[in-house]
């Protein structure tokens, strides 16, 4: 039972996964890869982890996928011509609503899908032990490197305001002083 | 079980290096840098499951985490391409080449 489930949505993931690659437009390439994530975090689920399979859900088809989008939306006006139309086709998008719809009925109610092997969700207790235990000095790399990546955006976002104010990025520090000061470019 | 995580791990990994490969935009290729990824996380959660292993589940999250930080500065540098008039795309992108 849970071996046909994996099948389903895997197959799911597969068909939006070759949507994704022959979608010309970048939108809908990624609202098909926002699918495929969704339904690998049923994958994840059926594997036997519960909570990686949130965490996905979370991070990558939450997060990364929402970026990803804003991304293509925030590109300047020239760059929108390199790209197609912005319109997911409705049949796929029908498609995807319907069959993460089944997908999550299917879990909830039919009985054996979220056992794993060995029962769901028997090693997801340890994993918050081996993160702070073992692999400490792993979790404290990945949070600091989550850490530089928010830094990276938020040090371009600065440099775009004052590049706007007209000043110059290495000019004043704190940005506050930046529209107090005459002779300094900012504050007009 | 086993031979199914396997081959459909395989063929999502196999659709987004394809996704890399033949796609020009830097945007597609992180789409199939992501779907990569994604695979890989299914075959190790299911064979962390199988060896009753919980040091590969905590790899699987620390590989989303770094995952998500990578997408965050390539969508950063992407839009700074972007905002600078160059185009990201890989044929515009040949400075070392030339």
């Amino acid at each position: 039972m849970r071996e046909l489930a994996f099948y389903f949505v895997g197959a799911g993931a597969i068909v939006f996964s070759l949507g994704m690659l022959v979608q010309r437009s970048l939108y809908a390439a990624a609202v098909c890869l926002l699918m495929a994530l969704l339904q690998t975090a049923v994958m994840l689920s059926l594997a036997g982890s519960p909570l990686v399979g949130c965490i996905q859900l979370i991070v990558s088809a939450g997060g990364v996928m929402v970026l990803v989008v804003v991304a293509i939306m925030a590109a300047p006006s020239q760059a929108k011509a390199m790209w197609a139309r912005f319109a997911v086709p409705k049949p796929l998008a029908a498609a995807g609503v319907l069959v993460l719809a089944a997908e999550l009925l299917a879990l909830i109610t039919l009985p054996g899908l979220s056992g794993g092997v060995p029962p769901a969700g028997a090693l997801d207790a340890k994993v918050g032990a081996v993160l702070f235990g073992s692999y400490a000095v792993a979790t404290e790399a990945a949070a600091l490197v989550l850490f530089l990546a928010a830094l990276a955006v938020v040090g371009q976002e600065e440099n775009d305001f004052m590049k706007r104010r007209g000043v110059s990025p290495h000019g004043c520090f704190p940005l506050a002083a930046c529209g107090t000061r005459p002779g300094r470019g900012g504050g007009k | 079980m086993n031979a199914t995580v396997l081959q459909v791990g395989v063929l999502l990994f196999t659709l987004g290096l394809g996704m890399v490969v033949l796609r020009g935009q830097l945007l597609a290729m992180l789409l199939g840098i992501e779907l990569m990824v994604g695979a890989v996380n299914v075959i190790l959660t299911y064979h962390a499951n199988l060896f009753g292993d919980p040091k590969a589940l905590a790899a699987v999250v620390l590989i989303i985490c770094v995952a998500a930080a990578e997408a965050v500065l390539g969508l950063c540098l992407i839009l700074k391409l972007h905002h600078g008039g160059i185009p990201a795309e890989t044929e515009s992108l040949a400075e070392l080449r030339d």
